[in-house]
């Protein structure tokens, strides 16, 4: 193909993505615009006022303040959720993906089609046997109850088995031939798997960030709410919360994960390259 | 890789040491809450109520018509973003593929920006978008149409419409990231032989690209059917609990959740475990179609 004939498939092929990414970006425009307008501009017809007449950070102002909701106790909260689900998960995941992948053992076919049952069976459908099943372990109303639960994934154990089957069989070797034992030899092996362990702890995070049925049913009281049950509180017509407060909240509340996708936007795309055709 | 995968002697329990804290966890916060789930579906409703009744809620269930209304918009919500998605995905990929290379990435970011915002928040940016007359919808593609504007979230003919358009909004960009990541990891070498036995772009696409992606689709329908049975925080936020009018966008989780208020715990886990014959199901196909691919 020349070079002239790929330039012009390559603009043409933007041009058939613009409006895909206009559906895409002008409402989060406007979310995070909507944050300096008063409720006057913001229920104007969006095309006429899409930009707020001044940049008034009042509304930020009052959403940090905490005059609505506990905004910074709420977002600690919801840090603290989502970083110790992710980082729970990765190491059982990775443990247990370990074991799949390097042993051979008796009940490990229907462990295995256990693990893949874990991703079909939706965990908001039994939210409530496991929420009066966290009551009666003492964990309710506290931020572990909505932790611990959430640390057992389906989709990290087969990620993880595809991964460490991924990594020739001679590392392994080496490493026993130099006496470890098979903990160390896992330790030793888990650096070659650091871009997995980043990429599926990120995804697990998001996740975490999203949850919001099972937290609405352990978390009671208001200082231990994660940000899902704050923003709900927040959007509730009854609250008369301004708009510009509730979508100051909104664009907080899309900072960090886009963030953290940012940064290993990157490393996840090659470990997912190497790992889904093969 | 099965260099990888050996037995070794007098070591049986040490794959059990690292399944251990796993298997740990499982026991804990998923058997024993769906057994309870199990127990809880044969015993009559009420906070704390431990009376045995039997399989009456299962029996309360078949003549339901709400369950049976949450069921079918759960599947035809379901089956509609998978419908819409995986080729819409497929293609924005090829689209990006084709692009400059430079702009790929932030191209790709931009488009999955949906996939990182809580759901609740897409929810209140579509309440925005759907809000009457005034929303970008119906100022954008229903009004210059000649339309009438749709009452998006009132009129029971749209209600499901707004909720898969929602949800195509949400993960189509995530999934062409994952289309796109599987693309790219296909060996260039593949390309090259069918170039010399030359054929169309689509050509290439049809007989060297999908049947490589296969692995990849089936992960992304896999993910979208758990995702849609799961659906919570969009509808609740947009329809504020309820099922919307005539119950349109009643979905099983609101369905659940509505039975939970009432403190209906029994019918609430009889309906969740009506569904599992429905997963056990997705499970097989799942199984089947992966083996059929490998």
């Amino acid at each position: 193909m020349s070079d002239c004939v790929k330039n012009r498939h390559a603009v043409l092929s933007l041009l058939l993505l613009g409006p895909f990414l206009l559906a895409v970006l002008v409402p989060f425009l406007w979310m995070a615009l909507g944050m300096f307008k008063t409720n006057a501009e913001f229920f104007q017809p969006m095309a006429k006022a899409f930009f707020p007449a001044n940049y008034d950070w009042q509304n930020v102002a009052e959403l940090l303040e905490g005059r609505s909701v506990p905004f910074w106790a709420v977002f600690g909260n919801s840090l603290i959720v989502s970083l110790g689900q992710a980082l729970g998960a990765v190491a059982l995941s990775a443990a247990a993906g370990y074991a799949f992948a390097r042993f051979s053992f008796s009940g490990k076919r229907v462990l295995f089609v256990l693990a893949v049952a874990l991703i079909l069976v939706p965990r908001q459908l039994f939210a409530v046997p496991l929420f009066s099943w966290v009551n009666a372990l003492g964990l309710s109303d506290s931020l572990l109850g909505v932790m611990l639960p959430g640390v057992v994934s389906g989709l990290g154990v087969i990620y993880f088995t595809q991964v460490f089957r991924q990594i020739p069989g001679e590392y392994y070797q080496a490493a026993r031939i130099c006496g470890a034992t098979e903990l160390c030899v896992f330790w030793a092996v888990l650096p070659l798997a650091w871009p997995a362990l980043l990429s599926y702890g990120m995804i697990h995070f998001i996740l975490a960030w999203h949850e919001h049925l099972i937290p609405m049913l352990v978390l009671t009281s208001e200082a231990k709410q994660t940000l899902p049950l704050a923003l709900a509180k927040l959007y509730d017509v009854s609250q008369r919360t301004p708009q510009g407060v509730q979508m100051a909240a909104s664009t907080f509340a899309v900072i960090p994960t886009a963030v953290l996708f940012a940064l290993c936007h990157r490393k996840f795309k090659s470990s997912l390259s190497e790992m889904l055709v093969h | 890789m099965a260099a990888a995968e050996q037995r070794i002697p007098g070591a049986r329990w040490t794959p059990f040491f690292f399944l251990l804290p796993f298997l740990f966890f499982l026991l804990l916060f998923w058997v024993i809450p769906l057994v309870g789930g199990v127990k809880m579906s044969l015993q009559a409703n009420g906070l704390g109520q431990e009376e045995y009744v039997g399989l009456t809620h299962y029996k309360a269930l078949a003549n339901d018509e709400r369950y049976f209304t949450a069921l079918r918009n759960s599947l035809v919500y379901t089956l509609a973003s998978v419908v819409v998605i995986v080729p819409l995905a497929l293609w924005l990929a090829y689209l990006l593929r084709a692009t400059f290379r430079r702009l790929r990435p932030v191209l790709t970011f931009a488009l999955l920006l949906p996939a990182l915002t809580p759901p609740s928040v897409l929810a209140l940016l579509f309440l925005m978008l759907f809000h009457g007359k005034n929303g970008l919808l119906n100022q954008l593609f229903v009004m210059p149409l000649g339309i009438e504007p749709v009452n998006w979230l009132k009129d029971p003919d749209f209600i499901l419409t707004g909720l898969v358009l929602q949800t195509v909004w949400r993960w189509t960009g995530f999934m062409t990231f994952f289309i796109l990541a599987g693309m790219e990891g296909i060996p260039r070498v593949y390309y090259e032989a069918a170039r010399l036995a030359t054929g169309s772009r689509w050509q290439h696409f049809w007989h060297v690209t999908l049947p490589q992606l296969r692995p990849v689709l089936l992960f992304v329908a896999v993910y979208l059917v758990v995702d849609g049975f799961s659906l919570f925080s969009g509808a609740f936020v947009l329809l504020g609990g309820s099922g919307g009018t005539a119950n349109a966008g009643l979905l099983t989780v609101t369905y659940v959740f509505q039975k939970t208020r009432f403190f209906e715990y029994g019918s609430a886990s009889a309906i969740s475990i009506s569904l599992l014959p429905l997963m056990v199901l997705a499970l097989w196909g799942s199984l089947f179609l992966r083996r059929r691919t490998a």
